[in-house]
């Protein structure tokens, strides 16, 4: 498969997730209006502190953002096999000829990228609501940041989409990891105010370096270089790991003949 | 019955990440952000959301218990039945006020171990009350988000909508009285507001004479949404049949 054809899968499957998802009540609440309700408390929370914290209103608006990528990434890609399950579609997209993680790809980059849309609603609220003024230190470095993190991310959910289906409640995983990441990645409580030992947990995490990246292209007093290595380091690893994850599950859902059980 | 047959988490692989170590990591994750943004103790936050876990299984619960009568096809047979409608309306919350109290207490031990939560013993039982009736008033809204979802595509994007609103308006993390007006106006007229403050001041150690008037206004709340549950369901169920629309999904 040619790497111009591969990418137009990629694409498509991309932009057909992207509206799949956007007819689901779930992940218009998850993407559109939970990033508002947890900006809105976090605002609220900082301000009740009396900027106790030190930090800035767009410290607040952006980790409340990816604060909704995550949720939407994890919920998106954690039950994405499963759903080719109960729709029928598994088998049919096991044995065609495309290979079958490159649509996988395609479909946790849809979860991701209509994640972060809640940077922006998060960021618009900020601005509306709260007068918070928009600012980007480093504007250059600002949309590789972005694709940095959307990268990692996406190659993070595909891990999560290949593991998470070995797990019959896909669901009841996702309701169990919202918050921990929330915290462990430093989304609005720095890692640093972390017990040392959470601290390694969060070096793994792509949340954790998305967000360094996009926060020190915005507001950083140096460019955010490293983070932005680490997660396409991250990216590669999270997509080496989902590949091996995922020739294993289909090995086994083949030998067992279990790849149409839900 | 219903508790066993329509609600979705009640198998371990579900119950357990989604009713225990959900609830943990909220407490912590709000524990962790509420003090470093405010300077307040771990304490204050673990109080507040040791309550609103018990939204988990009362809004979720009760939601499902009401809603997947529909989804699961057996409506029809329910309505058909002569049984008493308050009867199997109110036969449901019981189960559900149980589970968010086991839920909620789980939560409080939780933040008595590690974050620093501390009861007055002289008050346990006053916020014990305070406690079971704010898990009522919360099943109460539970029931009436299950009612609407018998309209609704998705009856679970209501039952998330309420949950998060609870978060927001009702003094879970915020003090109420930092919140604009008209949140205040909204928070007063959601469940958990005066039973969360009643809880609270219990722990400090007030009496029952000094949040009595608050925990009476909490079960004015629960049973004003019980009865506006009811009345929902009812008119649904009336107009259902009229419309021959029971089993449309």
């Amino acid at each position: 498969m040619s790497a111009a054809r591969t990418l137009r899968l990629v694409w498509f499957v991309t932009w057909f997730n992207v509206r799949m998802l956007l007819a689901s009540e779930f992940f218009i609440l998850t993407t559109f209006i939970s990033p508002l309700i947890f900006a809105t408390l976090a605002f609220f929370l900082f301000k009740s502190g009396g900027g106790a914290a030190g930090q800035t209103l767009l410290y607040v608006a952006l980790g409340a953002g990816m604060m909704g990528v995550w949720s939407t990434t994890l919920f998106g890609c954690g039950g994405a096999i499963a759903w080719q399950r109960w729709e029928g579609t598994l088998e049919l997209l096991v044995n065609a000829p495309s290979r079958y993680d490159y649509i996988l790809v395609g479909q946790t980059f849809g979860a991701v990228v209509l994640g972060f849309y809640g940077i922006v609603a998060t960021l618009a609220w900020g601005v509306l609501l709260f007068g918070m003024p928009i600012q980007a230190t480093y504007p250059l470095i600002l949309p590789l940041s972005l694709v940095a993190a959307i990268v990692s991310l996406g190659s993070l959910g595909m891990l999560i989409a290949t593991t998470f289906v070995l797990y019959r409640h896909a669901n009841a995983l996702g309701n169990l990891l919202e918050y921990p990441i929330w915290l462990i990645a430093g989304l609005l409580v720095p890692v640093a105010t972390l017990p040392l030992w959470v601290r390694p947990l969060s070096w793994l995490l792509a949340p954790t370096w998305g967000m360094e990246a996009i926060r020190g292209a915005a507001t950083g007093e140096s460019p955010p270089a490293f983070a932005i290595v680490m997660c396409f380091v991250l990216a590669v690893a999270y997509y080496l790991l989902a590949r091996v994850t995922l020739v294993f599950v289909l090995a086994k859902a083949r030998r067992d003949a279990t790849l149409s059980l839900q | 019955m219903s508790y066993g047959m329509l609600f979705n988490w009640a198998r371990p692989s579900i119950y357990i990440p989604t009713l225990i170590g959900g609830p943990t990591f909220q407490l912590l994750f709000f524990a962790a952000l509420g003090s470093y943004a405010t300077n307040r103790s771990p304490a204050y936050f673990a109080i507040g959301n040791a309550v609103q876990v018990s939204a988990l299984a009362g809004v979720f619960g009760m939601t499902m218990a009401i809603a997947n009568e529909r989804w699961f096809g057996t409506l029809p047979a329910i309505l058909a039945t002569p049984a008493n409608r308050v009867a199997l309306f109110a036969g449901r919350f019981m189960p559900f006020v149980l589970n968010g109290l086991l839920v909620s207490l789980y939560a409080f031990a939780l933040g008595v171990v590690f974050l620093g939560v501390r009861l007055a013993p002289g008050s346990l039982a006053v916020a014990g009350l305070a406690l079971l009736v704010t898990v009522f008033s919360c099943t109460a809204i539970g029931a009436l988000q299950g009612a609407v979802s018998l309209r609704l595509r998705d009856g679970l994007f209501g039952a998330n909508l309420v949950t998060m609103g609870i978060l927001l308006f009702c003094g879970v993390n915020i003090p109420l009285r930092e919140l604009p007006g008209w949140m205040q106006v909204i928070g007063n007229l959601l469940p958990f507001t005066h039973g969360l403050e009643a809880v609270r001041q219990a722990a400090d150690g007030a009496g029952f004479d000094r949040v009595g008037g608050l925990i009476g206004i909490e079960a004015l709340v629960g049973v004003a949404y019980a009865v506006g549950a009811f009345v929902l369901f009812s008119y649904l169920e009336r107009s259902a049949r009229a419309n021959a629309t029971l089993d449309v999904r």
